[in-house]
């Protein structure tokens, strides 16, 4: 399968649940600033069809909110998990990336971009620590195309 | 003094929820139960909101079935505001609809279920996922993310969202399909029926193999209910609601939607957030129903187009009257992915489906409106009472997996009395209750609102409670 995307971005998370929506966000601010072979990808939660377009890309940067995490924006490099398990409907990023070497023959470069999450009931707002973390995040990813 | 075991949570279905399965001194199963342990709230949410935003709302209690609650939630507002919408729109609907059906079930049958059909349920789960089945059979895995990709591609050209699309609205839809995505759409269909017939001719081999499990997964009598046609065909987007007993004859019949509560009742059960809905005339829990897949075929005459109906009629061939094995819904899933391929075809041909009148306009003239859609999992419900401005006042969410629940319930009870002896839980009789559940295919998002995975916890109690023998995975 040839690349069709130097870079795909994907947020997930659920928009109707506090900061829980902000990979969504940060996949629509950078689709907002029309980078030159970056493509996005928004979803409420990873699923098998995404292994598609993630083997045709070159880069991928799962943007996720975090709440487990230490509270600051994290970059991490990603590898396919060796073994695993899909658990439900939606799956993690390293099953996502297992699957698209499985299925599709290709790994993309990949990132996990987490961002801290402090409320996650039900509202459309981002508390305020999830607004710096959606622009630090933002200025990562075009930190990584330039 | 009876027992309890409990499995918490459950893999492979969507949202959170764990089992407790209750035996009494001498070891016998009396009882199970399906627990759903996340608080939903939604319908809460949702109060003071305008009736026009909900199409837009709801898509979001679920990354799964988004579909299903725009198109159920689109059709209140039309009731809202008593108006038929345009046929263009009524045909691009149920285009979306169509493309959800194929998606959802595509997913359920290759990557969640397939792996337990062919890797057996002594298999590990570390191995009896979509990576054993990559494993045992490349192509298959592939072509079932391929079929999938079909659906949610139907659902992205019409609604330009793939997970979200807020293009369903009261009164109609906001965009027609373009002439390059009509071809688009096209080009998928010879891939999507070979796919589909290489899923049929895994499935035979299953029936051929799982006698056992057809008897014992789920296998009860009940009554069915679903959506279909004026002349019985079925249906997923119009029609009225009809109920079906275990023979086949049909208990209640072109049933409009915004009666349904003269023939539904809701308990609720302490010890779970899912709602138990049953057939009101026969009281709880004699009025217990399914609906989904396995009702849909039971419920129809006719799915209406060749390819299906000739599987359709083999199907109905496996009932006395109705087909009761909940292990049957596998195989009703593919008639419906088949129906559906078939559908998809006919709209593309459909002149009407390019008419450019797509939405009818109006203000609110009446102040409840119920709108009724069949979900991949069964028949949705969404009933919505506003005030003069268009502002809920009352929301009311039926969903699939709540209907089932009385069903998931005792399917779990047959598969713990034929598979476990004593107070032992081994790994695969686990399989074989996970795997009764995933029959159903539930979706807790919906049903609560839950945020996340499911792994699995089971839990074998007295009847006082004591925790006899406990299981948890994942």
């Amino acid at each position: 399968m040839k690349p069709a995307a130097d870079v795909l971005v994907i947020g997930y998370g659920n928009t109707l649940r506090g900061d829980d929506g902000v990979g969504p966000r940060v996949a629509e601010a950078v689709e907002a600033l029309h980078l030159p072979g970056v493509r996005t990808l928004v979803c409420q939660q990873l699923s098998p069809e995404h292994a598609a377009p993630i083997a045709q890309a070159q880069t991928v940067i799962f943007v996720d909110a975090s709440v487990d995490a230490p509270r600051e924006v994290q970059f991490r490099p990603l590898e396919p998990n060796d073994t695993t398990q899909l658990l439900a409907h939606a799956a993690d990023p390293r099953t996502m990336l297992a699957l698209s070497r499985d299925v599709f023959g290709h790994v993309p470069k990949a990132w996990w971009l987490t961002i801290p999450a402090i409320e996650m009931e039900f509202g459309e707002q981002l508390t305020p620590q999830a607004q710096r973390g959606l622009a630090e995040a933002v200025e990562k990813i075009q930190a990584l195309c330039r | 003094m009876s027992k309890r075991i409990i499995i918490d949570p459950v893999t492979r279905i969507e949202g959170h929820a764990k089992i407790s399965i209750h035996v009494d001194d001498a070891g016998n199963v009396t009882d199970a139960e399906f627990h759903v342990v996340e608080f939903r709230g939604f319908e809460k949410f949702c109060e003071g909101r305008p009736y026009t935003e909900m199409p837009g709302i709801t898509q979001r209690i679920c990354g799964i079935c988004p579909v299903s609650h725009t198109l159920a939630s689109a059709k209140a507002g039309d009731a809202l505001m008593a108006v038929s919408i345009p046929p263009a729109a009524d045909k691009l609907r149920r285009l979306m609809n169509l493309g959800q059906f194929i998606q959802s079930h595509a997913l359920s049958f290759f990557h969640l279920s397939a792996p337990d059909f062919l890797l057996g349920w002594d298999t590990p789960p570390a191995q009896r996922n979509v990576f054993g089945l990559i494993a045992a059979n490349k192509e298959l895995a592939r072509a079932g993310i391929r079929l999938r990709q079909f659906g949610q591609e139907i659902i992205e050209i019409l609604g330009d969202k793939k997970i979200h699309p807020a293009w369903a609205v009261p009164g109609g839809v906001r965009s027609p399909l373009t002439a390059a995505g009509r071809e688009k759409i096209r080009a998928w269909l010879p891939e999507a029926y070979a796919t589909t017939q290489t899923a049929f001719d895994l499935w035979r081999k299953t029936m051929a193999t799982h006698s056992r499990e057809i008897e014992t997964y789920g296998n009860f009598p009940s009554l069915f209910m679903a959506l279909v046609s004026p002349n019985g065909t079925w249906e997923h987007h119009g029609g009225k609601l009809r109920f079906t007993d275990s023979r086949g004859g049909i208990v209640a019949d072109q049933v409009d939607a915004k009666n349904y509560a003269d023939y539904i009742g809701e308990s609720v059960r302490s010890a779970s957030y899912l709602k138990s809905p049953y057939y009101l005339p026969l009281g709880c829990p004699a009025g217990i129903y399914r609906v989904g897949p396995l009702a849909r075929l039971n419920v129809c005459e006719r799915m209406g187009v060749p390819k299906a109906d000739a599987e359709l009629k083999q199907f109905k061939q496996l009932g006395r009257g109705a087909v009761t094995a909940s292990f049957l819904y596998h195989y009703a899933r593919l008639i419906e992915i088949l129906a559906g391929i078939e559908y998809v075809e006919r709209y593309l041909d459909d002149p009407e489906l390019s008419g450019d009148c797509l939405r009818a306009d109006a203000g609110i003239n009446s102040l409840r409106g119920v709108g009724v859609s069949e979900a991949p999992r069964g028949t949705l419900f969404h009933d919505y009472t506003v005030d003069r401005n268009g502002l809920l006042k009352k929301v009311n969410l039926i969903v699939a997996t709540g209907q089932n629940n009385l069903a998931m319930n005792q399917t779990v009870a047959q598969i713990a009395r034929h598979y476990i002896q004593g107070t032992e839980i081994p790994e695969p009789v686990l399989n074989r209750i996970e795997h009764g559940i995933r029959c159903f295919d539930p979706c807790l998002s919906c049903s609560t609102h839950a945020v996340g995975q499911m792994p699995l916890h089971l839990q074998l109690l007295g009847p006082d409670g004591t925790v006899l023998n406990e299981v948890t995975r994942g």
